[in-house]
């Protein structure tokens, strides 16, 4: 019954401390962040911890929700806060590579009035549309991406794979436009850098 | 932006930022213009393209049956206690 109201009218209920109204939110939106802290970090184990520690925060601020934005939008910042609050505890970030734009695009293979001669940059191998990534693959994704800091990996995530505006993500993770184009910019070249070997050989 | 002589460098940031995405732009006429002209920067676009496209068709696991009742023993806990 509850799950047939609306999601405004539940939020309100479970505001209002209806735990039924609670648990039917938490139904619905399960497994958006249970897939979401998959993509971020990569790990069946630390997404579930995830999962269980964003409910408990949701509970706890529900009734800060203020409903100057979508809920999923607020609920993508509890996430990603609880995110960026583990990477600091492990202190991974620290020692994270610097992200630069590698610039290696060749000026090269051009004549004086820039015309291209040759392509010098080698091709990526084709990638078919229903891809069976093998586990060597699967693996590389993996560790690509966790070697990215987290806060180009939520950006990386939110932009390229959950398909939200580059205006939402900057509302999620607190930042400017302009930092969010950035951020994303970076994190696709160096996931590219990361991966180019083994597309390319 | 330059009228003339787009380099690499000038498509570069571009092609990370939008990919192949408001190139018919009219401001953006001169980048495409050497995008179409260069197979370096198509090479590199394309590559871009299959990074994103790679970890879209990740398959990722779906949420297991234990670990949504273990979620709702949890929050139910949490439900008495605060009561």
């Amino acid at each position: 019954m509850r799950d047939r109201l609306s999601e405004a009218a539940l939020i309100k209920k479970a505001q209002q401390g209806d735990h039924r109204a609670f648990a039917a939110l938490v139904r619905q939106y399960q497994d958006l962040v249970y897939s979401f802290a998959f993509k971020v970090c990569r790990n069946r184990e630390r997404a579930e911890e995830t999962l269980q520690d964003t409910f408990i925060n949701v509970y706890r601020k529900l009734k800060q929700f203020d409903w100057k934005s979508k809920f999923s939008t607020w609920l993508y910042s509890i996430i990603t806060n609880d995110c960026l609050m583990k990477r600091r505890r492990t202190k991974l970030d620290a020692a994270s590579i610097s992200i630069n734009e590698p610039v290696h695009l060749h000026e090269g293979g051009r004549d004086e009035r820039g015309e291209v001669l040759a392509q010098t940059l080698p091709s990526w191998r084709e990638t078919p549309l229903e891809i069976t990534l093998s586990q060597e693959l699967r693996g590389l994704l993996d560790s690509a991406i966790q070697k990215l800091p987290m806060d180009y990996r939520l950006v990386f995530v939110l932009r390229d794979l959950e398909g939200k505006s580059a205006e939402e993500t900057a509302n999620i993770l607190r930042l400017s436009i302009p930092a969010v184009k950035s951020r994303l910019r970076r994190a696709r070249v160096f996931l590219r850098e990361q991966l180019n070997e083994y597309m390319t050989s | 932006m330059r009228r003339r002589g787009v380099k690499c460098s000038d498509a570069f940031k571009h092609i990370c930022e939008n990919l192949d995405q408001k190139l018919n732009a009219p401001e953006c006429r001169e980048i495409k213009k050497h995008i179409d002209r260069c197979p370096n920067c198509v090479a590199y676009l394309d590559s871009l393209k299959k990074t994103i496209l790679l970890y879209r068709e990740y398959p990722h696991p779906k949420l297991r049956n234990k670990t949504r009742k273990r979620l709702q023993a949890t929050l139910k806990l949490r439900f008495s206690q605060i009561r």
